[in-house]
């Protein structure tokens, strides 16, 4: 072996050594430190960067009002690492690694899709830290055998999961139409809900007929899937996907003189499908969060309505509208806020970072008015938006501009 | 039947759309034997361009115009920065990974500075609720729109090629590309020309899919790419009406598939249809098989 | 800087210096971080997975675009068999690993007869249908869901033979199983396998030319890759404990080939290179991810011009594809051109009665016929178009005649396919010189030995077993044919930097290495200096006096009747004259028909 070898090992030996070093050197900072620290991982940039970043909004509105109130017993909250996976099932893995390997971050706040969720959720629940499901809908994601049956220790979900979304929407559709006509795209997201919602609306309504069809997202022509509906009769369509796609759909039905009313999941209230579907989404009806919508909203809700204004103005989440932020943030920013304001609230009736008390005091919780809901946890519930808080709503022309008004029912 | 017509009118019209993007292969083909394999982010491109400006207030034609340019401008760029040193480089790998990288770059630039949300893309000449009605059975305007458009674009290219001193070179080159070094000089500007040519329609191809589909964003393009390279190889690579053979067959087939069999099935049959070609007549419908070089 | 640079390679190429990081990382693993540990196991993946497809793209020159898809028939596999058919870890992955090989075999028959654009498309459509599949058959993948619960080192599930593996246990498998794959892909690579795979790369028809079964290597090359890409899939699936559709997309099978690109194609250090930076880097620049898609975009648009290389280029220098160990072993060599005693000088060896090629409505070679025996220098001449490249083409198998017959030896070989022709003792050369440019001299020359020898890709690998006779007993060789044609001084000279004329004799002497009993030369002396063209005489004379029949193809009066013992002339694919040399100058059909069109003919060729 010549010098040059045994001095290139040398090096790559103290690499190795330093790293080690490194990471020891990490957690001996973690011991003292006066600062609440909470761990991110959400899709920041990337072609999903629109959920990741206004789950980060959410957050951080919700933290920088905690710090101004004085924080925690005078501890400031601060979201130490913010990591971006770009909802990539292997590098949220990869982060929720790094995260759960820094033993000071107190609470972790997840990813904001299914698939990155699920790709990381074992490995949350088996390390015991709180964590923050802002938008994963997958209810495996809370629920792990089925919804209804224990929940993850650790896993607090405040967005709208599957069986909820689907218990209302199902219902809504059992009460209205006796056959329906099924569309769902080919992900996880459509599948599950998919499955979830047929049983509701069979439970509701054993005799009802049903067609299913599914989609690829960004599929070119969905003409295939309509005609072979067409042929089942039914009263309804039903959708499950993105407004892009439900885009193409409500366009296909056009086309093909469909004149059938369309229920669609949340997606059936964002912007690309109002832009894109023009006056053929009006009738369109979804279920969502109603509070953005309602005539009288509670003091909570104008609250966060103003605060996120004077914060980050009428942004992406807000719309178009500069009077009235979007029901879309019912969707992404609010869980993310509500989920932080809920987290701080556990952390500081435990009086402790400690994981087994945070998810005692959260599991404590009752009556809290956030401003998506009001939010009850137990020990067997683990999330916060049920089904009395969704209302069905319907896409409809005010003046020029298309609005929406809560069925009711 | 009516089924059967409503499918088959579908699959005419999105296949014109596969085929036009086939013949958008071809004209890089002829000229340079190279294939754009970013040529789905080409007609993202022009069709995010399209939707952004036409959102902002400029009037559709115009937005429209920009975004063709816009993508025939890339393509020129393309040819210069991938395709041209690649062919220094020698072998396929040069030029493929290149321009699989250059649809790469123009995707990730467009989603960093135009955002990677979907936009919504202007009806440009009929909206989706009309129709014709063609023996009792409806038949979406739009899809007789984009279908009469496609094909006239194509008809357009071929006279073009027959009828103009670019198309006879273009011609010659494509049936002897040794000539490439007779022709010198001016050879260069009928591959860019080609080249502008092809990312010209390649926009052109993306607003007609934006009619029918209604919104844009960054990832749009690529499906719709392997369904022009599908719609290609099975015509026969380098013939314009074997790729518009080859277009209006897999368009049909999706939605016959999809239709009777499954929809499941509709997504992935002209996939396999691709490796059935490729394996058993990689010269495709239309095409002679090419003789081995010694 | 050169210096530095020989230095690096040395070391990092060094199997020693591959087996001590091994050990240190198996020493450090329980001392790192959990992160650390992952950040680890992850670059170890990205290495097998990286090393992949440098075997069938850097190396065989099959272009991949769905590499990820054998990564996921691993996965899936391994993963399906311990969640639901209860099978131990150490066997689930050996065997999903064999499924993806088997898999890359399956595609390697259509792939086999395609290339350039149609293999990236149909290795695009592969990698596509793959997952389209995976979605679909949710009974079995769990569809878009996914499988969770994997036992897995993350979760303290994965049990192995009784022990439970931690994330610093399955950190020492890995850097294990990657050292001992290193270390087999360092030997196979410098060994007839690693060099034919180069070969076909560069040409598949020079390939056959020389008895290398092109279809065969790769056959080979997608097995092994697949393989390979399997074994890291499977090894990927149980330490993220989760497999999805997702994970096996399109963007992951361009990202491999981004870090096999950026750290070279066809190195094996600039492999790890590469998937070490592509693994590191994201993590410590937060501002990679952002522009990740703009990054990726450029680098693959720029890498074949600016670093064709890659960065194994700028830190290594060129991968020798010798084992300096057989170097060392192989007896000194006794100059020869490869005469064998058992060819009788005199007995016809070949002979073609009735051939005939026609393309469409052309025929170039009419009606031919003719036979040479041992020990014969037969020279073909025509002007251009006349059919004698043709002639040899046929001959050599490349194109099958379209009626006639080939006897080598007393049996038929007409429309054998060019291999099998090489290997039953006819060897060519070629107009252009098909060599491999960025192999050395000696490097190419082995080539030709290819055939002789037996040993198979485990033993070359790992350098036991026949390799150990095989490869010393063929560089000796080598050397000797190399010093029969005066070559010996540039044997370890990269061909691309030699003159022209070089290529020429390097191209002969490959052919001799086959030890061929026929010897199909096409135009030997076209761009040779006078100095070059006396050495190819010689080596002609020395063939000729060990009883090889030789067919010369060539313009070159003077070096053809220093030669040969008597020239048949073509034109228009028939056969005007047959005879002596001196008589053809005298014969007026020739003068007609050939010398009057002499002056266009050399001004062209």
């Amino acid at each position: 072996m010549s010098m040059g070898t045994r001095r290139d090992l040398f090096r790559g030996l103290a690499g190795i050594g330093a790293a080690a070093l490194l990471a020891r050197g990490g957690r001996a900072v973690a011991q003292d430190s006066s600062v609440i620290r909470l761990g991110l991982t959400t899709a920041l940039t990337g072609p999903y960067n629109e959920f990741g970043e206004g789950n980060k909004r959410g957050f951080d509105l919700a933290i920088e009002q905690w710090n101004a109130k004085g924080g925690i017993d005078g501890r400031k909250i601060e979201i130490v690492t913010a990591l971006d996976d770009q909802m990539v099932p292997d590098r949220a893995a990869q982060n929720m690694r790094r995260l759960l390997d820094d033993p000071s971050l107190t609470a972790i706040l997840g990813p904001a899709g299914s698939g990155a969720t699920m790709a990381v959720i074992d490995m949350v629940t088996a390390s015991g830290r709180p964590y923050v499901n802002a938008l994963a809908q997958a209810t495996a994601a809370t629920y792990p055998q089925t919804f209804g049956k224990a929940p993850r220790r650790n896993v607090f979900t405040f967005g709208i999961i599957s069986n909820v979304e689907a218990e209302v929407l199902g219902t809504y559709v059992a009460k209205t139409f006796k056959s329906i006509a099924v569309m769902h795209e080919s992900t996880s997201y459509g599948v599950s809900g998919r499955d979830t919602l047929l049983g509701v609306v069979k439970q509701h309504r054993p005799d009802v007929k049903i067609a299913v069809e599914a989609y690829n997202q960004r599929a070119t022509d969905v003409t295939a899937q309509l005609v072979r509906l067409q042929q089942s009769d039914a009263e309804a369509f039903l959708v499950i996907g993105l407004g892009t796609d439900l885009v193409n759909i409500r366009r296909s039905m056009a086309r093909l003189g469909l004149k059938q009313p369309l229920v669609t999941s949340a997606g059936g209230l964002s912007l690309p499908y109002f832009e894109g579907a023009g006056d053929a989404a009006v009738g369109t009806v979804a279920p969502m969060v109603g509070v953005l919508v309602e005539d009288e909203p509670r003091p909570e809700v104008t609250r966060f309505v103003e605060a996120y204004k004077a914060r980050f103005g009428t942004d992406r989440y807000w719309g178009p509208d500069p009077q009235r932020p979007q029901i879309q943030m019912s969707l992404i920013v609010i869980p993310a806020y509500d989920g932080a304001n809920l987290l701080l609230e556990g952390i500081r009736r435990a009086k402790s970072t400690e994981p087994a008390a945070i998810i005692a005091a959260l599991e404590g919780i009752r009556d809290y008015p956030g401003v998506n809901t009001i939010y009850n946890f137990s020990a067997d519930r683990h999330h916060g938006i049920g089904t009395e808080s969704l209302a069905m709503l319907r896409v409809v022309k005010k003046g020029e501009k298309l609005g929406l008004e809560v069925l009711k029912g | 039947m009516r089924f059967t017509i409503t499918l088959a009118v579908a699959g005419l019209s999105v296949g014109s759309i596969y085929a036009l993007i086939a013949v958008t292969l071809n004209l890089t083909f002829w000229t340079t034997r190279t294939v754009n394999f970013g040529q789905g982010a080409i007609l993202m491109l022009c069709t995010m361009a399209t939707a952004v400006a036409a959102r902002s207030g400029v009037p559709i034609w115009l937005a429209g115009t920009v975004g063709i340019l816009a993508s025939a401008f890339a393509m020129v760029i393309a040819e210069r920065v991938c395709v041209l040193p690649a062919s220094k480089v020698g072998g396929s790998m040069g030029w493929a990974v290149s321009t699989l990288g250059f649809g790469i770059l123009i995707q990730g630039i467009v989603s960093k500075y135009l955002g990677n949300q979907a936009v919504a893309f202007p009806d440009v000449v009929l909206d989706a609720a009309q129709f014709v009605d063609l023996f009792g059975i409806r038949i979406g305007a739009q899809y007789l729109v984009v279908f009469a458009f496609s094909l006239t674009v194509i008809a357009l290219l071929d006279l073009a090629i027959r009828y103009t001193v670019w198309g006879r070179v273009v011609q010659a080159v494509a049936q002897d590309p040794e000539l490439t070094r007779v022709f010198g000089v001016p050879m260069r500007r009928v591959v860019v020309v080609s080249f502008a040519l092809s990312g010209a329609m390649a926009g052109v191809a993306g607003i007609l899919t934006a009619q029918i589909i209604g919104t844009v964003d960054p990832a749009f393009g690529f499906s719709l790419l392997i369904s022009g390279f599908v719609a290609s190889i099975v015509g026969g690579f380098g013939r314009n009406w074997g790729a518009l053979l080859g277009g209006l067959v897999i368009g049909v087939i999706e939605q016959v598939v999809g239709g009777y069999v499954s929809t499941a099935a509709g997504h992935g049959v002209s996939l396999a249809v691709l490796m059935v070609v490729l394996a058993v007549r990689p010269q495709g419908l239309l095409g002679r098989a090419e003789a081995v070089k010694a | 800087m050169t210096r530095i640079r020989f230095l690096l390679g040395a070391v990092l190429c060094d199997a020693r210096f591959v087996g001590l990081l091994a050990l240190a990382i198996v020493a450090a693993a329980p001392h790192l971080s959990e992160a650390t540990r992952q950040l680890i196991s992850f670059a170890v993946i990205n290495i097998l997975i990286a090393c992949s497809i440098n075997l069938l793209t850097g190396m065989a020159g099959q272009i991949s675009l769905g590499q990820a898809a054998f990564m996921g028939i691993a996965a899936y596999a391994s993963v399906l068999l311990v969640k639901v058919a209860g099978w131990p870890f150490a066997l689930s992955v050996p065997a999903g690993a064999l499924m993806a090989a088997a898999a890359g075999w399956i595609l390697s028959w259509p792939a086999g007869r395609v290339r350039e654009f149609y293999l990236a498309m149909m290795t695009l459509g592969f990698g596509m249908i793959f997952v389209e599949v995976v979605r679909e058959w949710d009974s079995v993948t769990g569809g878009v869901m996914g499988i969770t619960g994997i036992p897995s080192p993350q979760l303290r599930s994965l049990v192995v033979f009784g022990r439970t593996l931690d994330t610093a246990d399955y950190l020492r498998l890995l850097a294990v199983i990657a050292a001992a794959v290193l270390f087999w892909l360092s030997g196979l690579n410098r060994s007839r396998v690693g060099r034919a795979f180069f070969a076909v790369h560069e040409s598949e028809t020079a390939a056959d030319s020389i008895g290398i079964d092109s279809a065969m290597v790769k056959r080979q090359a997608y097995t092994l890759s697949a393989g390979l890409a399997g074994l890291a899939g499977a090894l990927y699936g149980h330490l993220v404990s989760y497999v999805g559709p997702e994970s096996f997309e399109l963007h992951r099978s361009i990202e491999i080939l981004v870090m096999s690109v950026i750290g070279g194609l066809g190195s094996l250090p600039g492999q790890v290179v590469g998937a070490v930076a592509l693994t590191w880097l994201p993590l410590q620049l937060e501002v990679f991810e952002d522009f990740k898609f703009i990054l990726y975009g450029a680098v693959l648009v720029a890498i074949f011009v600016v670093m064709p290389r890659g960065l194994a280029g700028l830190l290594f220098p060129p991968p020798r594809m010798i084992r300096p160990a057989w170097r060392q072993a192989a007896a000194p060599p006794t100059a020869t051109t490869g005469g064998s005693a058992r060819r009788v000088v005199g007995r016809t060896v070949l002979a073609w009665t009735g051939l005939r090629r026609s393309f469409g409505g052309l025929t170039a070679v009419a009606d031919f016929s003719c036979e040479l025996a041992a020990g014969e220098v037969l020279g073909l001449i025509g002007p251009n178009g006349s059919g004698k490249s043709t002639t040899i083409n046929v001959l050599s198998g490349l194109y099958p005649p379209s009626s006639g017959r080939i006897e080598l030896a007393g049996a038929d070989v007409s429309g054998l396919p060019p291999h099998v022709v090489a290997r039953r003792g006819m060897v060519r050369t070629f107009q252009d010189p098909r060599l491999v440019g960025r192999f050395t001299v000696l490097e190419n020359v082995l080539l030709g030995a290819h055939v002789h020898a037996r040993y198979g890709a485990l033993e070359a690998g790992f350098g036991i077993g026949r390799i150990r006779r095989d490869e010393p007993a063929a560089i000796a060789r080598a050397a000797g044919v190399l010093t029969a044609m005066g070559l010996d001084d540039v044997a370890d000279r990269v061909l691309e930097t030699l003159p022209y004329g070089y290529r020429r004799l390097v191209e002969v002497a490959r052919a001799l290495m086959v030890e061929p009993d026929v010897l199909l030369l096409d135009e030997p002396a076209a761009g040779l200096s006078e100095g070059e063209i006396g050495r190819l005489e010689r080596a002609v004379l020395d063939l000729r006096a060990a009883g090889v029949a030789v067919l010369i193809v060539d313009h070159h009066m003077d070096f053809l009747a220093r030669v040969v013992d008597r020239v048949v002339v073509l034109d228009g694919g028939r056969e005007i004259f047959r005879g002596a040399i001196g008589a053809m100058r005298d014969d007026p059909k020739v003068a007609e028909c050939y010398l009057g069109r002499m002056e266009t003919t050399d001004a062209r060729g």
